[in-house]
């Protein structure tokens, strides 16, 4: 049995409904429409700043080479002011620094990779960034600091060889045969970019004891 | 309660229910409840399906770039589907990772950017400009909307900056790339001693338990594969240029009807002087150019010489310098004008101005070589040769489909059609499917001998044409077979005492040499330990110097660094078999060269650079996917 008897009790029902909940039913229409048109202009403009900064980083790229390493540092200064919610500022300084150093420049350099691994989008470009410095502080005889990256970052197994290479050099730096053997031994297990100069390094070292 | 629901529903509960059910299908359509979920999906990278739609289609399109790429040389049963597939899901997921980092870190190739690469694409132009027909039909081709495939360039081009940000920006240190040339360019000071194993083989007889240990452990090495011997009839042209025979009547019909061939033209030797006026100079111009070749002609018939007068006046960039010349010219690629006036001068005489599209001449023809046709003597040997080509081909390919039919009426024999056509049945001797010689080596023909019709239905060949662009076709039938086999032990017996005394010769050589070694390290100098043999004293040597055997170097060059005054010592074994015995004295680093200026990249370093950038890049998409949700489903049988 239905409550309602006639089609006036009906209208009179739903008409009392809306006076109690049309406010309501009103304001959630309208916030769910604002939060469908925010999401909207929201992705848009996030589109858009993307886009200038990938069109900057661009024009980054073109222009880094050892001749023009001040113009690509401060194109990688902009970046960072202007771009700092995308990728792009970490990227810059990444390809900055390589000509950075490429000038004779290490100090900026080591700048540069230190600004990427404080702030890097991704874990994986930390990585990068960091293991590069590690590199670069070891070159610059900064044997300590070197150590201290390298203990830091050294978490992924995707680098684990590339990081045991540079520990390598390091213990070699210091002189330690033993630790420099076991490092490169483990560099060529896991993995690095250049297997066979680190055979070499390996078939280098002193006879152990 | 249930009752209460009941009720309502009739009233304007239900509509309002209708209503929240049709709202998303107003607003997704009906699609996403049928076709989602449906399709079967090869892979997930953070949520984001590689459906194996779209791993077939990469399979398929790697498929035909590996045939593109190897031609004939293609082999699909070289290529295991499984393998293939795996490849390119594994390359799937690498791109999807990289798609899904660029999402994650704000990456983002701008719109305008985009277009212009489309607008760019050479595929898509016609004539010289963008053609959307073109684009849309070079799309339909690849199975593509648009909008799939600017997201597909999107995301190419996004990885590229990616590449370019993490492989580009990777550098050498200093360090490193001094270390690299000290190690590469490395001499080791070393001298070796051989310990041949000739002075250590026996003839004491040799254990026959050894023998059949021997014999069962290496079933390969006395294994005859399967082989069978052929008859086979070759056509080739050569074969049939020899036997065809050319009359010097064919020849000198040949020789008239094609002069033009062996005709040479006239050519000229002329120079001129050339005033410039374009071709759209109004009348003054040319009046005014027209005046000053005239007084140019007049100073020469006033005796002034053509040449100097060239050099002084000439507008003509390239003869000036020679005075005019053009050396010996033939017509067909001069101004029509000038040709016109240069071909029907005399010798000597100057033109009148002759008006070029690029302005007045004056023109002088110095000397005239006449048109001439070589004489058939000088061209008979070299038209009878290719006449005889001509009907050689004729005739081999008028005979190759005799010859077809022919092994094909009567399968079972290849004497009829060698009767028919004078061929010469050709036998061959035992030969496996690694081929035998000449043509016997080609697989297309060790192929169509082990085929079933061939070899188990005992039926002619088709005509098989070994390789592409020869002419030359093979028939052949299979006279006789044998299965393959292992040799029995008897018959190998002498082979595998052979063998095993070399084995232990060896043994006893290498245990010498490291005897050797050991006195070596202990103290003693070469002499004590040599004796009468030769110490090969090779001095400082590089890793690669070609006076000393690899495997010395590559030994000498893995002992450890020796200190002052002492040595490293070691044993190698030579390719031949012989022992040796290596002492290593003295290491030399390569020299360190300044670091290259900025902008002459040093090829080594850039080299190093290129393949630890390479190896960065790797590292980076694996330090994602070690980050990220990946799921291989396994594929499916099929």
């Amino acid at each position: 049995m239905s409550e309602y008897e006639t089609d006036d009790e009906k209208v009179e029902a739903i008409k009392k409904w809306w006076k109690e909940n049309g406010m309501s039913v009103v304001a959630g229409v309208a916030l769910g429409l604002g939060v469908v048109f925010g999401w909207r202009t929201w992705t848009d403009y996030r589109n858009g700043v993307s886009g200038q900064a990938s069109a900057a980083f661009e024009q980054l790229l073109d222009s880094a080479t050892a001749d023009a390493a001040q113009s690509t540092a401060q194109q990688a200064q902009l970046l960072s002011q202007g771009y700092a919610s995308t990728a792009y500022p970490a990227l810059g300084e990444l390809v900055a620094a390589k000509v950075l150093y490429e000038t004779g420049d290490a100090a900026a350099a080591i700048a540069a990779l230190q600004q990427v691994v404080d702030k890097a989008p991704d874990p994986a470009l930390q990585r990068l960034a960091a293991l590069r410095l590690a590199r670069i502080q070891l070159a610059e005889g900064q044997l300590d600091a070197a150590a201290a990256t390298l203990a830091a970052y050294d978490k992924s197994s995707a680098f684990a060889g590339d990081f045991a290479a540079v520990r390598g050099d390091l213990a070699a730096a210091r002189g330690d045969t033993a630790a420099a053997r076991a490092a490169y031994e483990k560099a060529i297990a896991a993995g690095t970019g250049l297997p066979q100069l680190i055979r070499l390094k390996l078939d280098n070292l002193p006879a152990a004891g | 309660m249930l009752q209460q629901i009941h009720d309502r529903a009739k009233g304007w509960f239900a509509w309002l229910i209708i209503i929240m059910i049709s709202i998303p299908f107003a607003l997704w359509g009906i699609q996403s409840y049928i076709g989602g979920g449906s399709e079967p999906v090869a892979g997930l990278v953070n949520g984001h399906e590689i459906s194996e739609r779209e791993l077939d289609h990469r399979v398929q399109t790697e498929r035909i770039q590996l045939r593109e790429q190897m031609g004939a040389a293609y082999d699909p049963a070289q290529f295991d589907d499984k393998r293939l597939r795996q490849e390119a899901l594994d390359a799937m997921i690498r791109e999807a990772l990289v798609v899904d980092a660029a999402n994650r870190m704000g990456l983002r190739v701008a719109d305008p950017v985009l277009r212009g690469q489309i607008l760019a694409e050479p595929a898509f132009q016609q004539d010289g400009h963008f053609d959307n027909a073109a684009y849309e039909q070079a799309l339909k081709y690849q199975g593509l909307s648009p909008s799939q495939f600017e997201a597909q360039l999107r995301q190419r081009l996004v990885g590229s900056q990616l590449v370019r940000a993490v492989a580009g920006s990777e550098l050498v240190t200093k360090t490193e790339r001094e270390q690299y040339q000290r190690l590469t360019g490395q001499r080791r000071e070393l001298s070796w001693l051989r310990v041949p194993i000739a002075g250590f083989l026996g003839d004491a007889p040799i254990d026959d338990q050894a023998i059949a240990a021997y014999y069962e452990a290496n079933p390969k090495r006395f294994q005859v594969p399967e082989q069978v011997k052929l008859d086979y009839l070759v056509l080739d042209v050569a074969g049939l240029a020899a036997k065809t025979s050319v009359s010097d009547e064919d020849i000198r019909r040949a020789y008239e009807s094609d002069q033009a061939r062996f005709g040479r033209p006239e050519r000229r030797s002329v120079r001129h002087i050339l005033i410039t006026v374009p071709p759209e100079a109004d009348a003054a111009a040319n009046q005014a150019a027209l005046a000053e070749i005239e007084g140019v002609r007049k100073r020469i018939e006033g005796g002034e010489a053509f040449d100097a007068v060239a050099k002084a006046v000439s507008k003509d960039p390239g003869s000036a310098s020679q005075g005019g010349s053009l050396g010996e010219i033939e017509k067909g690629i001069w101004d029509p004008a000038f040709e016109q006036s240069a071909f029907s001068l005399p010798v000597g005489q100057i033109s009148e101005p002759v008006r070029s599209k690029f302005g007045y001449h004056l023109i002088q023809v110095q000397s005239i070589t006449p048109a001439a046709v070589k004489p058939l003597g000088e061209v008979r040997e070299q038209l009878r040769g290719e006449l005889a080509k001509q009907k050689a081909e004729s005739l081999f390919y008028d005979q190759g489909e005799r010859l077809a039919n022919l092994v094909y009426e009567s399968s079972d024999s290849l004497v009829p059609a060698a009767q028919e056509l004078g061929m010469e049945i050709q036998h061959s001797d035992w030969i496996s499917r690694a081929g035998g010689e000449g043509v016997l080596r080609q697989p297309k023909v060790t192929a169509a001998a082990f085929s079933d019709e061939v070899l188990n239905e005992h039926r002619n060949s088709d005509l098989i044409e070994p390789e592409k662009e020869v002419l030359q076709s093979v028939v052949l039938r299979v006279v006789d077979h044998r299965e393959a086999s292992t040799r029995p032990l008897d018959e190998v017996r002498p082979e595998i005492v052979t063998a095993l005394r070399k084995e232990q010769a060896q043994r006893a050589a290498a245990a010498a040499a490291s005897a050797d070694a050991d006195k070596l390290r202990g103290g003693a100098d070469w002499a004590a330990v040599a004796g009468d043999a030769k110490v090969e004293e090779a001095g400082l040597v590089g890793r690669n110097d070609p006076k000393v055997p690899a495997a010395v170097l590559s030994v000498a060059f893995t002992l450890p660094v020796p200190a002052t005054g002492s040595a490293s010592v070691g044993t190698a074994t030579l390719e031949d078999g012989d022992a040796a015995v290596v002492r290593v004295t003295k290491i030399e680093d390569g020299e360190v060269k300044p670091a290259a200026k900025p902008g002459t990249p040093d090829p080594a370093v850039y080299m190093l650079g290129q393949m630890l950038g390479r190896h960065s890049y790797d590292a980076v998409l694996n330090d994602m996917e070690s980050r990220a949700k990946v799921e291989r489903k396994a594929a499916p049988a099929r």
